[in-house]
């Protein structure tokens, strides 16, 4: 078994094309990936961080394309313990429709999820939206905010490691959104459940 | 917002059981998806909704009817031109009352926090004081601040823990997109009271309502079913009930093997009686206590996780498209009309709700009751939270009723409240055919303050289509097909059958829902990222059955130490080809 202490849901949101797929692979495998194309075949990635000694196991969601037509699925959103915002700097559309994004994870992530803004592609010289504002907006939303470059692979590994601290930080002092009395339910590969009271993750 | 795509293997309309899961299959073995719904929110009559949306359900049927009213296109050329949508399949008899103080001096919510402006309300959390109060009044404001802690099913189901639903879900790895909650206790209404009904062997001898010579018959009767190989012939041409009468149960045992174990009625044949009862039985001891499971935040999240692992297989989701119809040459479909694209594919999928008119031929249509309640309390108290099916035998001119009720660990319903649903095929009218069970296990108009029973805060009744019990022939063009709505089974197992018959029907040679990759299994390459996906998987299986055990786990400790070393030196490296196992299969 793998020998992690704390396994956290992380998914992200955000307009098509921001690089939402960009910032997950390099984060969990170092590259960026050159195709432009809509995500195909990814679900989730995983990574596993040290975290002031303590093993940390990340599960980083993504939309599989859901989002382009704005028909994300609910139960994307449950049991997430940490949402990431991206938006595209060099494209306000992208920025405008923010929002809409909020209103979406007001209604189905849990109150307790650990929100993150995203300003990403940096390494763009047709920047439309200045740090300021992005930052402004996190801080009227009660959001973290981070302006990233999944190509040069700006802030990214910052960002993620920072989800998992303030992640552990919670889950320290119970603070962590609590989706069920066992929460490791959440990578549960047992097939039998003893205590009823617990929820089974079929496997 | 991105035009759609024109061009498609298969479009399907409709994102309830069927259509999700032909979806999903379809995706899955790498045919091009669009899915598409009418309404901006997955499930159609499959549906979770919050308490406010569910009381507006009402409003939306009656708009959806003038939306189908009001498109008209001339027809063009060769090809015929029809309308989506018919109003065969609608919900009926929607009543929804609140049984709550409008508002009260304990309410301390602030004022001017209107439903309709979502973006306002945050932490709908009661504070932790109230909860400590010994009661709590609930007021139609309270309520309605909780709103979105409900996820009230049309449609509630459960999963026989070995049924063909729940293999299915491990088989093809969906399993991973849902949590499940075992149903912790099954009870029955017998001679005027709530008993639990003992389902396994430990419930069978600890059970103090049963005499030991009971316990013995019933041991004896249970092993006997359970046994397949056992010759049935003494079971021709009777009930089941008669059946059990003839083995000399008690009367209390018939009823729990009856009414309960076997969810049968007093006309239920043998054969189909016995075979019930094995299903109940063959589900044991797999999780939990009983033999049945309940999805996490409400049945509405099955057909969504069909969709999530379709949309992860490329497939298109579009939700909220209004549909003008379709064209039809030469018996057969052409292309969707969708805004003012026309869509284009060898096959299309429709839920019968979105059918046209000319596609259905109706010959019998049958009706399932449901009844919903917000209650303060359990029927049957217990210190810890319980999952509970009720099974409530035929009376009089009653029938049979399944009830679920659920908790706030289920993630439908908030703290301190229940949410129960009850279920029955239709004989008058929904609040008609749950008088008598509102009358006994429920207190409904707070006369008897004193009263133990479970106070009703909201009650809503509707009716939907039973495509179990319905007789719907189709006339439908050569390529396309139609997935039933609701069904009155307690799990999925007809709207599988159907969905795969509907997926080897367009794809015979296909397999139907292989096992999709796990995480760890996905061989990235970053030369070349156009990687058919079907291609992918089908590696990934090779692969998997040629390791032996040594070498997963040597790959598996690379793989840690690998991770290790990126953890610490926080330094992202280029991965030319990441090779992910999954260690436990």
């Amino acid at each position: 078994m793998d020998d992690y202490k704390f396994l956290f849901k992380v998914v992200l949101v955000g307009n098509a094309g921001v690089g939402k797929t960009c910032l997950v692979r390099r984060f969990t495998q170092g590259l960026f990936p050159p195709g432009q194309g809509a995500t195909i075949g990814v679900d989730f990635m995983i990574k596993t961080v040290e975290v002031g000694n303590e093993k940390v196991k990340l599960q980083i969601w993504d939309t599989a394309g859901q989002e382009r037509f704005r028909s994300i699925t609910q139960s994307y959103y449950r049991s997430a313990h940490a949402l990431i915002l991206v938006y595209d700097i060099s494209c306000q559309p992208t920025f405008d429709c923010l929002p809409d994004w909020l209103r979406e994870i007001e209604e189905y992530a849990s109150s307790k999820v650990l929100r993150v803004l995203v300003g990403n592609k940096i390494d763009r010289e047709d920047r439309e939206i200045p740090t300021h504002v992005g930052e402004e907006f996190a801080e009227r939303h009660n959001m973290y905010f981070l302006e990233t470059s999944a190509k040069e692979s700006d802030n990214v590994e910052r960002l993620f490691m920072q989800i998992a601290e303030d992640l552990m930080k919670q889950a320290r002092t119970r603070d962590l959104p609590r989706y069920d009395s066992n929460a490791q339910s959440i990578n549960g590969r047992t097939s039998t459940i003893g205590d009823s009271s617990c929820c089974s993750k079929l496997q | 917002m991105d035009q759609l795509p024109t061009e498609f293997d298969v479009i399907i309309v409709g994102t309830g059981i069927v259509e999700s899961v032909v979806s999903a299959a379809a995706s899955r073995v790498g045919k091009r998806v669009l899915h598409i719904d009418r309404s901006d929110y997955y499930g159609g009559q499959w549906a979770s909704f919050s308490l406010e949306s569910i009381s507006k359900l009402h409003e939306e049927q009656i708009e959806r009817k003038n939306i189908i009213n009001s498109s008209h296109i001339e027809h063009s050329g060769i090809s015929e031109f029809v309308e989506l949508g018919n109003k065969l399949f609608d919900i009926k008899n929607i009543e929804c009352t609140w049984h709550v103080q409008s508002k009260t001096d304990t309410e301390q919510s602030k004022e001017s926090t209107e439903m309709n402006d979502s973006d306002l309300i945050q932490n709908l959390v009661p504070n932790e004081e109230q909860h400590t109060q010994e009661t709590v009044t609930w007021t139609k404001e309270a309520l309605l601040k909780e709103s979105r802690k409900f996820n009230i099913d049309l449609v509630p189901k459960l999963q026989y823990a070995r049924g063909d639903f729940v293999e299915l879900l491990i088989s093809s790895n969906i399993a991973r997109y849902s949590e499940f909650r075992s149903v912790s206790r099954v009870l029955t209404w017998l001679n005027e009271h709530l008993e639990v009904v003992p389902c396994s062997r430990s419930d069978v001898f600890s059970n103090n309502k049963v005499s030991v010579i009971e316990k013995r018959m019933l041991m004896k009767l249970l092993t006997s079913l359970e046994d397949v190989e056992k010759d049935l012939s003494g079971c021709k041409d009777k009930t089941y009930h008669n059946y059990l009468k003839e083995k000399k149960l008690t009367p209390n045992l018939i009823h729990y093997v009856l009414y309960a174990i076997s969810m049968s009625d007093n006309n239920t044949l043998c054969e189909q009686g016995i075979k019930q009862t094995r299903r109940f039985l063959g589900s044991l001891g797999r999780f939990g206590k009983t033999p049945f499971l309940f999805s996490m935040y409400g049945s509405g999240e099955m057909p969504q996780a069909f969709c999530r692992l379709s949309a992860v297989f490329g497939g298109i989701y579009a939700l909220g498209q209004p549909m003008k119809g379709l064209t039809i040459s030469e018996n057969k479909f052409k292309c969707l009309l969708v805004n003012d694209q026309k869509l284009t594919a060898e096959h299309l999928v429709l839920n019968l709700e979105h059918a046209p008119k000319q596609f259905v031929d109706l010959k019998k249509l049958e009706y399932i009751s449901r009844c919903v309640l917000i209650t303060d309390r359990s029927v049957m108290s217990s210190e810890k939270e319980h999952l509970t099916l009720l099974l409530y035998p035929p009376e009089n001119d009653k029938n049979s009723v399944i009830m679920i009720e659920l908790g706030t660990l289920t993630g439908t319903c908030p703290k301190d409240l229940y949410l129960v649903h009850m279920t029955t095929r239709q004989k008058t009218n929904p609040k008609e055919d749950f008088l008598h069970i509102i009358n006994n296990i429920f207190n409904i108009n707070h006369k008897d303050t004193e009263s133990e029973k479970p106070k009703v805060l909201w009650v809503c009744y509707f009716s939907l289509p039973d495509f179990l019990s319905s007789d719907v022939k189709q006339n439908v063009p050569d390529n396309v097909f139609l997935g039933t709505g609701p069904d009155i089974d307690s799990d999925y197992d007809f709207s599988v059958k159907q969905a795969k018959e509907i997926f080897s029907k367009m794809y015979p040679e296909e397999e139907f829902l292989p096992r999709a990759p796990d995480p760890e299994e996905i061989v990235i390459e970053a030369e070349d990222e156009e990687i058919e996906d079907k291609d992918m998987a089908d590696k990934q299986t090779d692969q998997k059955d040629e390791a032996t055990d040594g070498e997963v786990k040597q790959k598996a400790e690379t793989k840690d130490t690998e991770t290790k070393q990126k953890a610490k030196t926080q330094d992202t490296e280029t991965l030319e080809n990441v090779e992910k196992k999954q260690v436990d299969h």
